[in-house]
């Protein structure tokens, strides 16, 4: 048995040998680029939607406000974003004991990205024996063209994604506009780049390294497997005792098994493992050594499936059980999350307001011998709609609310603040005592919401 | 679950100690640096970060603000990294035996 066929790699990890995966076809590689070409397409495509004018994907940092598609979150809505990471967490549980590692193979950025990458190098530099062959070759001109082209189309693509991840965070019809004039600002400059690089060295050089020594979730993952999880696998009880054998042969004459050793199952492999050794965490499920052996053994003439997708109870011949405790309560879980995060979404208060104290006096008093004090009251408007809003304040005897207008105009998704005068009467109050204000919309009186302030008077 | 250890792979497939090294200090800390940003950033607005020798605000700039904060998560959160695995490079080897693969836990035997 010979194992992955290995070259020296030059990079960033001097004394790490490349691995150069064989190229291959078949139904789950399909898939695979299937699944590639829908993400990166959403990826590269998202940010350059528009919605009602602006652009419909915007994690708007400098204004504060996240743009998806209809909906605006402030930062008070922060627990939605909160509740979708642990939906998010939950579907990986889900998909891990249904199906293992699904996300690796076909969903993880690294693995798509890396498969992009790898796509590029196949397209310069040829075959995986081209690629190794040209590695081992000597310097010459021919040789640092292709390579040098290789480079250029990695970082170009590398940049691309970076401009794409800044422009989910800046407008990005006006960054394009920006980066053609080379006068984009400093931190879109640096976060261009410095995603651009992580790109370039996660899957231009790191690739299956990340899976191995830098990825939490191939490291817990077996926690949410069990017999009835579906893994890649070799079923040993047919391919052993593996061996070479003529066109034709008697296998069980020879008394050998299905497996004929041609150790494609090795050679395509991206992260340089046997599949025949057994599951190893290494296996990121990309299921290329399923499209290689069923080639193979189509070759042959021997039933597919020496390599494939199984649980450890199939393999065994016994029952398979997708409906079991473990799916049973990750899926139910799965199902009340994703229902609450809709009806909270829907039915969340959609205006707000906060009473921020005058910082430069604690009260004034006025010629008449009212106290008064000043505050800043910031409204919130999240509807999608403009709406007028009158203040009322409660919770002192004879306390007046003084602001300019009858009531404050704030626009849709914006926040207003306005200076505002609240007097007692003389003698009403000594030292401090809380206040409430309150906002009201008047055309819709269900959109209110109020919040607490200190009100202060001499002491004496 | 897993019958095979990374340290019986093939020497040519591991990576260097210090490559190793390095992304479990770097690599874990920008996780933890970005969900603390995220955290932090989502009730503390830069614009209004300051004290009284540098007043509000205290940053140029929001995207300046959240830049800083998020290369000093990240920097804190490499020193514990760093620390966390330093005592464990450090420590006594565990007694032989201790990190065998229960028999329960072997998928399959290798033969």
């Amino acid at each position: 048995m010979t194992g992955p066929e290995v070259e020296m790699d030059g990079g960033l990890y001097a004394s790490r040998q490349k691995i150069y995966p064989r190229e291959i076809a078949g139904r789950f590689q399909s898939k695979r680029t299937i699944a590639v070409w829908v993400l990166l397409g959403i990826y590269y495509l998202l940010p350059w939607f528009r919605w009602n004018g602006r652009q419909a994907v915007l994690f708007d940092l400098p204004a504060r406000k996240f743009h998806l598609f209809a909906l605006t979150l402030w930062p008070q809505d922060f627990y939605f974003l909160t509740w979708l990471l642990v939906i998010a967490a939950l579907s990986l549980f889900f998909f891990t004991a249904l199906a293992g590692r699904l996300f690796c193979g076909y969903a993880c950025p690294q693995t798509v990205w890396t498969e992009t990458f790898i796509w590029m190098e196949r397209l310069v530099e040829g075959s995986r024996s081209q690629q190794m062959k040209l590695a081992r070759a000597p310097w010459t001109a021919q040789k640092a063209l292709r390579k040098g082209a290789k480079q250029l189309l990695w970082i170009a693509f590398a940049l691309w994604t970076g401009f794409t991840f800044v422009g989910y965070f800046t407008p990005i019809t006006e960054l394009a506009g920006k980066i053609t004039h080379f006068s984009t600002g400093p931190w879109e400059t640096f976060w261009v780049l410095f995603y651009g690089g992580a790109t370039y060295v996660n899957a231009a050089f790191m690739r299956e390294q990340v899976c191995k020594y830098m990825c939490p979730y191939a490291r817990f993952q077996s926690a949410m497997f069990d017999k009835d999880t579906l893994i890649i696998t070799y079923d040993d009880r047919r391919g052993e005792p593996r061996g070479a054998r003529k066109k034709g042969a008697d296998p069980k004459a020879k008394g050998l098994g299905d497996c004929v050793d041609c150790t494609l199952c090795v050679q395509v492999c991206p992260t340089g493992i046997d599949i025949r050794k057994g599951l190893q965490y290494e296996c990121i499920a990309c299921a290329a050594c399923i499209d290689a052996c069923d080639e193979v053994m189509d070759k042959v003439g021997y039933p597919r499936g020496l390599i494939r997708y199984d649980t450890q109870h199939g393999l065994e011949g016994r029952k398979k059980h997708v409906v079991r405790p473990r799916t049973v309560v990750y899926a139910t879980l799965l199902a009340a999350l994703a229902v609450g995060l809709v009806v909270s979404i829907t039915h969340r208060n959609v205006v707000g307001v906060d009473v921020i104290r005058d910082r430069n006096a604690l009260f004034r008093e006025r010629p008449d011998g009212s106290i008064e004090n000043v505050y800043n009251v910031k409204i919130l408007n999240k509807d999608s709609a403009a709406h007028e809003f009158r203040i009322t304040g409660s919770g002192l005897e004879g306390l007046v609310v003084d602001y300019a207008g009858a009531t404050v105009w704030v626009g849709p998704g914006e926040v207003q603040g306005v200076p505002v005068r609240i007097r007692i009467p003389e003698d009403a109050l000594e030292g401090g005592a809380d206040i409430q204000l309150a906002i009201q919309a008047t055309d819709r009186p269900d959109l209110q919401a109020s919040g607490k302030a200190r009100f202060i008077a001499p002491s004496d | 679950m897993f019958r095979t250890h990374p340290d019986e792979y093939p020497a040519r497939l591991r990576w260097p100690r210090l490559g190793q090294d390095a992304a479990i200090v770097i690599w874990p800390s920008f996780l933890v640096a970005s969900v603390a940003t995220m955290v932090c950033f989502a009730f503390i607005d830069p614009l209004l970060v300051g004290n009284d020798d540098y007043p509000p605000p205290a940053f140029a700039s929001r995207m300046t603000g959240y830049a800083v904060g998020f290369f000093f998560f990240w920097l804190v959160a490499s020193l514990s990294s760093l620390l966390s695995l330093y005592l464990v490079r450090t420590a006594h080897p565990e007694p032989p035996g201790t990190d065998e693969p229960k028999a329960e836990e072997r998928v399959r035997s290798p033969q």
